[in-house]
């Protein structure tokens, strides 16, 4: 039997697996984490997420557009491109370059497009001689009308490019007319990669410092206490602020790199109290004194002895740490401290409370990022709590 | 007891320290005065200013100023971004807000979410226990942001326009008891239902603890009511771990709710301190967050004391 296979066939995992909550919102995490992988791998990438794929705050795919969506939709972003594009000199390339996410100009001469145009531009004067469209139902017709002329103008889109585009507009499109769907998806990858690469290394970090601190006693154990309660006597939002301020002047302010210090620098200290407190329990346990007595190392005593016994608590606040280092990305983003020049769930509740669409009444955007963080959040909270169940019952 | 004040303060006077040297490090990362000049300013400028700021002179002696302004309680050093405003009058402007806010959301979360856990331990397995717990585990996945936005315009916002009269203020701040009400409380009702669920989970499970104790069955066996070994019994044991709780969060009131002062616009500490981290106010975040730090320390030490004069088995040592 394998070390791992001794690990994972305990009562204590087979506890875990029959809790079906529990199941379920490992099955949600496995959604997400192979979400984040595809976009990992280039699925989604950040020029994507800032590709203009339609009119700008365009509702989701079950709304029915009401008559002036529907004309905002038509006359606001291809027909202009196609109409500037025909008066540049150099029409052919200029017409090359118009694209609006995944939809190209048909191939068609410029005379025939230059047709189309004027047709457009005839049937929109029309309408915009009426006050309200929605209240005007005559004039459908000469919409419907419009709506094909500017079809027209697009070439057919088929498979996997069609796909695409009506992917990236199934939950409408922000202030500036970005796909939703795609920029909250890409958002699971920042959330992911964030918790992640945070929960390790600050249960690792908080492990080894929290058993030494234990273990050892003394001055270790004073130094260790020290640092934390230091980092621990400043509000943690704030430290996380002025963390994070002391590098937006620096090479790396566009990438991660701030909040992974930032986080690395507070949230260990949860786990290495829980991990020294655990510690000084076992200290006092037989097989450790044996163990001493036999004269192995101190070090080896830690290393194979202290920490191994201490995993299900490593595990629990893996769990709890992921949940943490996500929400309070969330909020850091959202106060511009955090991921900047990539979306964030953070960043696009930021935009749509900047861009009125909360008080217009438009929630897509925050509804996006808000409901799929919270299936995320929701699912490791279940799961933290059946790993407590399962592995530490006694706990408060 | 008196012993163990003195010697706990000793003990903590390197990690004050710590505190005071790690947050000027960090603000010194960045140069301020760049940013207080704006564009225009040339490099004479720029000298005077960074002498006027007593940025130029040695680290060690600014960290000593300031430790001194600290430990004197003089805190008369200027504002960088409101010449002839002290800190120390923004301190005693700023914290009086924060604390009309936190002070009634905490009393009200912890009254509310204690009755919540004691249903809830009452009926533990239940139906009403299970729904109550996973209503818990709801709120507590939804983020804060969200609360706030959703509560700012449906409370603040809807609300006016449905009953045609502001009821409460979306943005904005005005002193005075009158106004509490329309400033103040929708943050703290936002406030409470936000805190509810981590902390209805936390005392249930204290509860929940405490009524599988030896002393619990000794009651229902000499034949004491279900109610009063509840409310008499269990609740006066489990009082110790709920009280501190909520001395823990006791010095967190005064920095106050930074996300909800700075989204209902309320300059309580959190706010000015945001806002002068953004604005590059050096005086005023290093003596809030030293003020704050010390708070913090005093209310662990008044903790360890209290446990002590509440439980009699804990011995300080």
């Amino acid at each position: 039997m394998s070390m791992t296979d001794r690990f994972f066939k305990t009562r204590e995992f087979r506890k875990l697996f029959r809790n079906k909550s529990a199941v379920i919102a490992m099955l949600v995490i496995a959604a997400y984490l192979f979400t984040a992988l595809f976009v990992m791998c280039g699925g989604i990438t950040r020029e994507t997420c800032d590709t203009v794929v339609g009119q700008n705050k365009m509702p989701g795919f079950f709304i029915q557009q009401t008559p002036e969506q529907r004309y905002e939709n038509a006359t606001s972003k291809f027909l202009p491109m196609v109409q500037r594009a025909l008066s540049r000199a150099d029409q052919t390339a200029a017409l090359a370059d118009v694209r609006l996410g995944q939809e190209r100009v048909v191939n068609k001469s410029a005379a025939q497009l230059q047709a189309i145009i004027d047709r457009a531009i005839e049937l929109k004067n029309e309408l915009n001689q009426s006050e309200d469209l929605d209240a005007d139902s005559a004039r459908l017709p000469q919409l419907k009308a419009l709506e094909d002329q500017v079809a027209m103008l697009k070439a057919p889109l088929t498979g996997w490019s069609r796909l695409m585009q009506n992917a990236s507009l199934v939950l409408g499109t922000d202030a500036q007319g970005r796909s939703i769907f795609l920029r909250g998806l890409y958002s699971i990858k920042i959330a992911i990669q964030i918790g992640l690469v945070t929960a390790a290394f600050c249960v690792l970090l908080g492990a080894l410092l929290g058993a030494a601190a234990g273990y050892f006693g003394g001055w270790v154990d004073h130094g260790i206490v020290w640092v934390y309660t230091t980092f621990s006597s400043i509000p943690n939002l704030v430290l996380l602020v002025v963390l994070s301020y002391a590098f937006t002047d620096s090479e790396v302010k566009d990438t991660l790199l701030p909040v992974y210090i930032a986080f690395g620098a507070t949230f260990w200290i949860g786990t290495c109290r829980v991990i020294r407190g655990e510690t000084l329990k076992l200290k006092r346990m037989e097989y450790i004194q044996a163990a001493q007595t036999a004269g192995f190392s101190p070090f080896y005593i830690l290393v194979r002895h202290v920490i191994p016994n201490t995993a299900h608590l490593m595990l629990i606040n893996f769990s709890l740490l992921l949940i943490g280092a996500i929400k309070s990305e969330v909020i850091l983003s959202f106060l511009g401290f955090g991921v900047k020049g990539q979306p964030s769930w953070g960043i696009m509740i930021r935009d749509a409370g900047n861009n009125g669409d909360v008080v217009s009444g438009f929630f897509w955007e925050i509804g996006t990022a808000t409901a799929l963080m919270f299936a995320l959040v929701l699912a490791f909270n279940i799961l933290s709590d059946a790993l407590q169940d399962a592995f530490d019952p006694k706990h408060v | 007891m008196f012993a163990y004040i003195i010697r706990k303060l000793v003990y903590n006077i390197p990690v004050y320290l710590a505190i005071v040297l790690l947050v000027m490090i960090l603000l010194r990362q960045r140069d301020p005065v760049a940013g207080l000049l704006g564009k225009n300013a040339d490099a004479k400028d720029y000298a005077a200013k960074k002498q006027e700021l007593g940025l130029n002179r040695p680290f060690l002696i600014q960290y000593g100023d300031l430790l001194r302004s600290i430990f004197t309680f003089q805190f008369d050093e200027e504002s960088w971004t409101q010449p002839g405003v002290t800190v120390g009058e923004k301190l005693v402007e700023a914290v009086p807000r924060s604390l009309a806010l936190t002070v009634p959301a905490l009393v009200l979360t912890s009254l509310i979410s204690i009755v919540v856990a004691m249903i809830s331990a009452f009926n533990r397995g239940r139906f009403l226990d299970k729904l109550l717990v996973f209503l818990a585990v709801l709120g507590m996945s939804i983020s804060f942001l969200v609360y706030i936005i959703f509560g700012q315009y449906f409370g603040a916002y809807q609300l006016s326009q449905w009953l045609g009269r502001p009821v409460f203020s979306i943005h904005g701040y005005e002193p005075g008891l009158v106004n509490w009400a329309y400033y103040m409380l929708l943050p703290v009702l936002i406030s409470v239902i936000v805190s509810m669920g981590y902390d209805t989970r936390f005392y249930r499970a204290v509860m929940v603890e405490e009524t599988q104790r030896d002393y619990i069955t000794t009651a229902r066996a000499k034949g004491a009511t279900r109610g009063k070994v509840m409310f008499v019994h269990m609740l006066r044991n489990a009082m110790i771990p709920i009280i501190t709780r909520i001395m823990i969060t006791l010095p967190f009131l005064v920095t106050g709710s930074i996300l909800l002062e700075q989204f209902f616009g309320i300059p309580g500490m959190g706010y000015v301190l945001l806002s002068a981290i953004r604005n590059n106010d050096f005086p005023v975040v290093e003596t809030f967050t030293a003020v704050f730090a010390g708070l913090f320390i005093l209310s662990i030490i008044a903790t360890d004391i209290l446990y002590a004069l509440f439980d009699p088995r804990v011995r300080l040592q």
